[in-house]
């Protein structure tokens, strides 16, 4: 269980803008310094939305972060369809 | 008398990032609402804003998690969020007044972090974008925790709006005072979207009558199931209702903007006699 550092890692991207850049260049890269299990690796890097959701990520560090990784309103709800 | 001018408003991002998302007619009302507040803000004629407001993972993270921040920076950058279709810029800052805060909280018995760097996002910049548009009075933020539990009481953010409305009294600075945040939202949740209008108008109720008792009898269990993850940031206006007791609320608008995903609310305080 690793959560703090899949936050930590989404905090980042979100918060600093050079962290963010070096993050858009090579995700694969960037996530080496992150301490995640193989699940929250995969689900951070294919960016999905209901895994990462479902693992717990804070809702209001999720919706940035794939805001900036350009996932409509839209994909969003449906990607979290049924876990109300 | 130092604070001028006293309102709450809600900072949902789509009014600025799918502005356009909203139905018109909700949309004009709310915003056409903000600018007016905005005016009357300038009419206000402040030297600054303190501002009780929250953020987003904008500067804390769980590794260290303050209740109450104040800032004590010269300026202020932001907002944090590309999307938010509002431009980066930087808001000069009150270091002077901040550091006067930060002093008569340690005196007076509250315990606030300081930070002399804060980055603020779509929560600040926002309704500074509406009352505060050349960006160009200085601001003072005042951050609540509203987003990670444990989270400061209803009664604790009551008892630090009324300790500010006091420690403010003694400032030689017209002040304006603004609360940002909720009312009811849920969001990035599987709930997003959803917006409980019977809390809002009674939350509304409550502020409009001044009824302190219900103020600061919400629980973080009840604000957490009736007004959602987001309606934690109430706690910033509840400090408002703190400081301003006296002060008559008068509601602007209320519009619950299911594209925005929010119960939005602008309220101002007036003085009942000036």
């Amino acid at each position: 269980m690793s959560l703090y550092q899949l936050q930590k890692l989404i905090y980042h991207v979100n918060r600093d803008a050079a962290q963010r850049d070096s993050y858009r260049r090579d995700p694969a890269a960037f996530v080496k310094s992150y301490e995640l299990s193989e699940q929250e690796l995969a689900a951070v890097l294919n960016v999905d939305v209901r895994a990462l959701y479902t693992i717990g990520v804070h809702s209001l560090l999720l919706r940035p972060f794939t805001l900036l990784n350009k996932i409509s309103n839209e994909d969003y709800a449906k990607a979290l369809k049924g876990l109300e | 008398m130092p604070i001028v001018f006293a309102c709450a408003a809600s900072h949902a991002p789509g009014m600025t990032a799918w502005t356009e998302a909203a139905p018109q007619e909700q949309a004009d009302n709310f915003l056409g609402n903000y600018r007016k507040l905005g005016a009357r803000l300038a009419g206000a004629k402040p030297d600054v804003i303190v501002a009780l407001t929250v953020e987003h993972w904008a500067n804390f993270f769980l590794n260290a998690m303050p209740a109450f921040c104040i800032g004590r920076a010269d300026h202020y950058d932001g907002p944090v969020e590309e999307w938010l279709r509002i431009p980066k810029t930087r808001v000069p800052g009150d270091a002077k007044l901040a550091a006067q805060l930060i002093d008569a909280c340690f005196d007076g018995g509250f315990d606030p972090t300081f930070s002399d760097e804060l980055l603020l996002d779509h929560a600040t910049f926002l309704p500074l974008h509406f009352l505060n548009p050349n960006m160009a009075i200085p601001i003072v933020p005042i951050v609540i925790n509203t987003l990670t539990s444990p989270m400061p009481t209803a009664k604790r953010c009551f008892a630090l709006g009324e300790f500010l409305g006091r420690a403010l009294e003694e400032i030689p600075k017209r002040i304006a005072l603004i609360a940002t945040g909720g009312l009811s939202h849920w969001p990035g949740e599987a709930k997003h979207g959803k917006i409980n209008v019977p809390f809002d108008k009674m939350f509304l109720g409550n502020l409009m009558s001044g009824n302190r008792a219900r103020l600061t009898a919400y629980s973080h269990d009840e604000i957490n199931t009736d007004a959602g993850s987001g309606g934690h940031e109430i706690r910033t206006w509840i400090a408002l209702a703190g400081a301003v007791q006296s002060w008559k609320a008068e509601l602007l608008a209320y519009e619950p903007i299911v594209p925005w995903a929010t119960g939005c609310g602008l309220v101002t305080f007036n003085p009942q006699n000036p």
